[in-house]
C-alpha cells in the first residue's frame, strides 16, 4: 500500500516484508495471563473461546488498536494507515449523518448531533485549483455541498489560526525574554505541522521536544473552540457536537488522535474526524456531482475569516505564515521597529529560507523556513551540536510546506506536481490579508471565551505539550 | 485478533528421536571425523522454541531428514518449519538456528538455512533475510534481540524450565 | 596461464573484515570491519605495515570506507547509524564530524568526482547526499527514498555528478540534481536478488553490478540520440543490460570492482574466491564478450567481501574476508 503520510513519516518505518498484521507490535505487548493457555474456539460468528483444562469457557476480547496506540509506539507507521481508514474516514462522517436522519425519522431528533466542519484554507485553494475556481466560489460551494448532506456548521480554520498565531506571537516574546536563563528558550520551533512533531517525538526525543512551540496548531484551536466556547455557549454537551475538520495533509488525522486532546468527562475528542481534500473530492464524486454544480451556500462567519462578506486569509505563505508574524511582532513589541517589506534569501534551496531583522545598536534577529525532510535535519542536527543561530524556525515536513501537503488533490493529465503546487499556491494568495488581531469576531470571541491576553484560561486552551517516545525494545519485535 | 499472544497456541507436539550414541572411534583424539548429519541435526534440536517451553524438535520445526551436510564440500543446508503459516517467529527461528551454527560449526562451512518449500506465507522474504549476512550480523549486534537468539540457544533453561 | 600472486596477507581485524579501499595516490589502504576499528596501511620500506588504527568513532561494526579524492578525509559508514569524517594531516587521523541522521546501520559511502558531495546509504532504504561546506562542516543537500528496501551500495559517476545505487530490492538506480531537489532518473532492473554492489568503469559510460543471484552484469548507457537506435526520455540517457556473466560464481558476490588503470573486474564471492574478467578485444560494446582470465579458490579462509583495484599500479589488487585477513594480489600474465 502506497502510503499517504509526510515523508518525515515513512522515513522512520521499516515496514519490510512483514505483513501489516505481523507487523505491528501491539498485540505482543498485551500481558500475559497466568497459568497454562487451554484451548482456544473459533465460533461462528468469528468469536473467540478459550477453553481452559476444566471445561470453561472465556470469551476472548478481541484486541484493538486505536491510533492512540500507533502514536505511543515506536514501530511502524504504515500499518496505521488502515486503522486511520477506519477511524477517520468520510465514511465515519456518512455514519454520523445517517445515524442523524434516522434519529429524525424516529422522533429523537433531541439525540442528534451537532455537525460542524472546519475547512482549511490550503483545502479550498486546492479544491479551487482543481475546479477552476475562487476561493470564495469554492467556500460557498462547499458549504452548499456539505450543508446538503446534513452538516449544520461549515467553518474556516483561518479563524482558528488568529489564536495561534497570536499565541506563539506572544510564546515567542516569552522565551527571547526568558532565553538567557534558559538554554532550550530558543529557537523556538513551530509546531503546528503534526508530521514534523511525530518525528521528533519518534526520532530525537528530549533532545527537541522543548524547542518545539507549545502553541497549537489551528486544528486543535478550532477544536478547543468547537469543543468548549461554542459548546458551552450554545448549552450543547461536547460529546453531541461531532467535529470533522477538512486538511490538507493526512498527518492531521495522528494529531487528533492525540490523548492530548481528548475530553475525559465527555469522552469525546476537539476533533473527532479529519479528512484531506483528496477524500472531500472522492465525496463528490460518490455523490456523483461536480463542485462547480453544487448551489452556493454563504459560510457560516462565527468561526470563519471574513470581513464585509469577503473571505480573508493570512500573510507569509501556504503553510500558515508563523515566521512572518512572528517577526514583525518581535521587531514592534522587542524593538520598536515596524516591518512592512520581509526580504526571504533563499539558501541551500527553495525550502530552506532565511531572515534576518536589523536593528541599529540592537542584537539582529534570525528566522528561517525549513521545509521537507532534507532542510528539518540541518536544523535538528545543528540544534544538537548547539550551532543553530536561529531564533525562530517554520518548520514543515512537506517540500514547499502546507499547500503540498499529502491530502491536497494530485495533478491531472499533463500537469506535473510542481506546476500544480504553483496555482494552488497562487490561488491561496489570491484573497486579501489580514491581522490576526483585526477583525472585531477574533477579539470578542478571546475574551468572552479567554478573558485576558495570558490568562490561565489561554495557557490551558491554546498550549499542549509532546511526549518522547521510548524505542522498543522487545526482540520479538525488532525488525532487522 | 485473539487477545492470546501465541501465535499457534496449541502446537502439536511431537515425540523427540534418542540420543546418540558415541561410537569408540569417535572418542579417539587421533583420528579427525567428518562432521555428519546426526552431529548437525544434534547442535539444532535442543534449540528452544522463542514463545514455547519446547524446543525445536519437540515442534517438528527442524527434522534430521532435513539437514542435509556435505563435509567434504564444506557445505550444511537445513530447512525448517515454522508450526503454523503465518508464524511471526520464523524468521527469529531461522537466525537461531543459524546463530547456533556460527557458533558451533568450524568456519569453513558455509551454511545455508531456509523454510521447508510451501511452509510459510512469506517464505521467501524470510529466506532472502537469512541468507543476508550483512542483516545477520547487524542482527547479532543488536543487544535486545541477542537476547532473545541467546535464550533460545540456552539448553539449560529447558532442562530447568 | 594469468595468475593473481598473493603479495602478502595482513592480520589485524579481530573480526570479519567488510571492506578495503585505496586511497587516490594509492600510498596507503584503509580496512574495515566488525571489530569497529579501521586500520590503515602502508608501505614502510618493501614491507607493508599497518600504520594507523582508528578506533574511536563507532560504536558498532564499520561496513564501509572511502577517501576523499583529495586523499585528505576518510569517510567511515557504520551499523551504529552514523558515518564519521576523518581528516588526515601529517599522517595522523583525527575525526572532525560525526553525521547523524539514518535512522540505522549506513551501509557505504562514496565521494563525488569533486570532494564536494558525499551519499550514503542506509537499511532505513534511503540515500543521504551531503553537502562539504567550506569550514569542514557537512550539510544534508537531500534525501532520497527511492528504494523499497536495505540500500547495499552508492557510488558517484568517475566525473559527473551522477550517483548509482542498489539495493535489497534487486534494483540498480541512479540518481541526479533536477531543479531543485535530487531525484531518481533511471531504475535498472534485471537481477533477481539483492544487488550487493555496483561501479562506473573509467569513462563512466558503463556499470557492472553483482548480486546475490550470483551473477555479473554489464550495463551500457545510450545518451538520447544514440545511433544503435535505444529509445531515450527527455535528455535521460537509457542504461541497458549488455552483459550477464552467470554460472561462474557459485554463491553470493558480495563485490565488483572495475580497474580504471586496466579496464580488469575483480569480484570478491561467498564461494571464497576471487576471480578477474576482462573484456575480449575488438569486443562490441553492445553485446561484450567478457572472459574469466583468472581466479584464485580459497582465496581466502572464508567468504571474499571486498575487492579493490590499486589506483595506479597495474594489477595490483587487495581483498578482505570474513576470516579478517586483508591480502594484496598481483595480477600476473605468463
Amino acid at each position: 500500500m502506497a502510503s499517504n503520510f509526510s515523508g518525515a513519516l515513512q522515513l522512520t518505518d521499516l515496514n519490510d516484508f512483514i505483513t501489516p498484521s505481523q507487523e505491528c507490535i501491539k498485540p505482543v505487548k498485551i500481558d500475559r495471563k497466568p497459568g497454562k493457555v487451554g484451548k482456544i474456539r473459533i465460533e461462528d460468528d468469528g468469536s473467540y473461546l478459550s477453553v481452559n483444562d476444566e471445561g470453561q469457557e472465556t470469551r476472548l476480547e478481541k484486541a484493538k488498536i486505536t491510533l492512540n496506540d500507533c502514536l505511543a509506539c515506536s514501530g511502524c507507521i504504515t500499518s496505521a494507515e488502515s486503522v486511520l481508514i477506519t477511524q477517520q474516514s468520510q465514511e465515519e462522517l456518512y455514519k454520523v449523518l445517517k445515524e442523524n436522519l434516522r434519529l429524525q425519522e424516529t422522533g429523537q431528533a433531541e439525540q442528534q448531533k451537532l455537525v460542524v466542519v472546519s475547512i482549511a484554507p490550503q483545502c479550498r485553494a486546492s479544491l479551487a485549483a482543481k475546479y477552476k475556481l475562487s476561493v470564495q466560489e469554492t467556500a460557498a460551494k462547499l458549504t452548499g455541498f456539505f450543508k446538503k448532506i446534513g452538516v449544520h456548521y461549515v467553518f474556516d480554520t483561518t479563524f482558528s489560526r488568529n489564536f495561534s498565531l497570536l499565541e506563539s506571537c506572544r510564546e515567542f516574546v516569552q522565551r527571547y525574554k526568558e532565553s538567557e536563563t534558559n538554554k532550550t528558550a530558543l529557537p523556538m520551533l513551530s509546531s503546528a505541522c503534526p508530521g514534523w512533531i511525530c518525528y521528533a517525538e519518534k526520532t530525537h526525543g528530549h533532545y527537541i521536544l522543548p524547542y518545539i512551540s507549545t502553541t497549537k496548531s489551528p486544528q486543535q484551536i478550532m477544536g478547543s473552540l468547537v469543543k468548549d466556547y461554542m459548546a458551552t455557549s450554545r448549552g450543547v454537551p461536547a460529546n453531541l457536537i461531532y467535529h470533522v475538520t477538512v486538511m490538507p495533509c493526512f498527518d492531521k488525522k495522528l494529531e487528533a488522535s492525540r490523548s492530548d486532546f481528548y475530553n475525559d468527562i465527555y469522552s469525546t475528542r476537539d476533533v473527532d474526524c479529519v479528512i484531506t481534500s483528496v477524500e472531500v473530492d472522492t465525496m463528490l464524486q460518490q455523490e456523483g456531482i461536480s463542485l462547480n454544480d453544487v448551489e452556493p451556500v454563504e459560510i457560516d462567519n462565527i468561526f470563519t475569516q471574513i470581513h464585509e462578506g469577503q473571505l480573508l486569509n493570512h500573510a507569509g505563505g501556504g503553510s500558515g505564515g508563523y515566521l512572518e508574524h512572528i517577526l514583525k511582532y518581535t521587531a514592534h513589541n522587542l524593538f520598536g521597529q515596524d516591518v512592512t517589506q520581509i526580504n526571504y534569501k533563499v539558501l541551500r534551496n527553495q525550502d530552506f529560507q532565511e531572515v534576518t531583522l536589523e536593528v541599529p545598536g540592537q542584537p539582529v534577529i534570525k528566522m528561517a523556513l525549513a521545509y521537507g525532510f532534507r532542510n528539518i535535519q540541518n536544523i535538528v542536527q545543528k540544534i544538537k551540536r548547539g550551532k543553530c543561530t536561529y531564533h525562530f524556525v517554520e518548520i514543515m515536513a512537506c517540500p514547499s510546506g502546507c499547500n503540498n501537503g499529502g491530502g491536497q488533490i494530485r495533478p491531472e493529465g499533463e500537469e506535473t506536481p510542481k506546476e500544480l503546487v504553483d496555482r494552488v499556491t497562487a490561488t491561496y494568495n489570491s484573497i486579501g490579508n489580514s491581522l490576526p488581531d483585526s477583525l472585531k469576531t477574533v477579539v470578542d470571541v478571546y475574551n468572552e471565551w479567554l478573558g485576558e491576553v495570558g490568562s490561565e484560561k489561554s495557557r490551558k486552551l491554546l498550549h499542549t505539550q509532546y511526549h518522547e517516545v521510548e524505542k522498543m525494545t522487545n526482540a520479538l519485535t525488532i525488525k532487522w | 485478533m485473539s487477545q492470546n499472544d501465541l501465535d499457534n497456541a496449541n502446537p502439536t507436539i511431537y515425540e523427540v528421536g534418542s540420543e546418540r550414541a558415541i561410537l569408540p572411534e569417535e572418542e579417539d583424539e587421533s583420528v579427525t571425523d567428518k562432521i555428519d548429519t546426526r552431529e548437525v541435526f544434534d547442535l539444532i534440536r535442543v534449540i528452544n522454541d522463542p514463545e514455547h517451553p519446547l524446543t525445536l524438535e519437540e515442534l517438528n520445526v527442524v527434522e534430521q531428514s532435513k539437514v542435509i551436510v556435505d563435509d567434504d564440500a564444506n557445505k550444511v543446508t537445513i530447512e525448517f518449519t515454522p508450526t503454523i503459516p503465518h508464524c511471526s517467529m520464523a524468521t527469529l527461528i531461522g537466525l537461531s538456528i543459524r546463530v547456533k551454527l556460527l557458533r558451533s560449526l568450524p568456519p569453513r562451512f558455509k551454511v545455508d538455512v531456509s523454510i521447508t518449500p510451501g511452509a510459510h506465507a512469506s517464505e521467501e522474504a524470510v529466506n532472502k533475510q537469512l541468507a543476508d549476512k550483512e542483516r545477520v550480523a547487524a542482527a547479532l549486534e543488536n543487544s535486545h534481540l541477542i537476547e532473545v537468539v541467546n535464550q533460545c540457544l540456552d539448553d539449560q533453561k529447558r532442562k530447568l524450565g | 596461464m594469468a595468475q593473481l600472486k598473493e603479495v602478502c596477507s595482513f592480520d589485524g581485524h579481530s573480526d570479519r573484515a567488510w571492506c578495503v579501499a585505496w586511497n587516490p595516490s594509492g600510498t596507503l589502504l584503509a580496512s574495515s570491519g566488525g571489530d569497529k576499528v579501521i586500520r590503515i596501511w602502508g608501505k614502510e620500506g618493501d614491507n607493508w605495515v599497518c600504520k594507523s588504527i582508528l578506533s574511536e568513532g563507532h560504536q558498532r561494526t564499520i561496513r564501509a570506507v572511502g577517501w576523499s579524492p583529495c586523499g585528505s578525509y576518510l569517510a567511515s559508514a557504520s551499523f551504529d547509524a552514523t558515518v564519521c569524517i576523518w581528516s588526515r594531516k601529517e599522517g595522523e587521523f583525527e575525526c572532525i564530524a560525526t553525521l547523524e541522521g539514518h535512522e540505522n546501520e549506513v551501509k557505504a559511502v562514496s565521494w563525488s568526482c569533486t570532494g564536494s558531495l558525499l551519499a550514503t546509504c542506509s537499511r532505513d532504504k534511503s540515500v543521504w547526499i551531503w553537502e562539504v561546506t567550506e569550514d569542514e562542516d557537512f550539510e544534508c543537500a537531500s534525501v532520497i527514498s527511492s528504494h523499497t528496501q536495505d540500500v547495499k551500495h552508492v557510488t558517484w559517476h568517475p566525473n559527473k555528478e551522477v550517483l548509482a545505487s542498489c539495493s535489497y530490492d534487486n534494483t540498480v538506480k541512479l540518481f541526479k540534481e533536477e531543479i531543485d531537489d535530487w531525484s531518481c532518473y533511471s531504475t535498472l532492473e534485471s537481477h533477481d536478488s539483492t544487488v550487493w554492489k555496483v561501479c562506473f568503469d573509467k569513462s563512466g559510460s558503463r556499470l557492472a553490478s553483482c548480486s546475490d543471484d550470483k551473477t555479473l552484469k554489464i550495463w551500457q548507457e545510450y545518451l538520447p540520440g544514440n545511433t544503435e537506435g535505444v529509445v531515450t526520455t527527455g535528455n535521460n540517457p537509457t542504461w541497458k543490460c549488455v552483459s550477464t556473466l552467470a554460472g561462474i560464481h557459485d554463491r553470493t558476490v558480495y563485490d565488483v570492482d572495475w580497474s580504471h588503470v586496466t579496464g580488469y573486474i575483480a569480484t570478491a564471492c561467498g564461494d571464497d574466491c576471487i576471480r578477474v574478467f576482462k573484456e575480449e578485444d575488438c569486443s562490441d560494446k553492445n553485446q561484450p564478450s567478457f572472459n574469466m582470465i583468472c581466479s584464485v579458490t580459497k582465496a581466502h579462509e572464508q567468504d571474499v567481501n571486498s575487492v579493490c583495484w590499486h589506483p595506479k599500479i597495474p594489477g595490483l589488487l587487495a581483498s578482505c574476508s570474513d576470516d579478517g585477513s586483508v591480502k594484496l594480489w598481483q595480477y600476473l600474465e605468463n
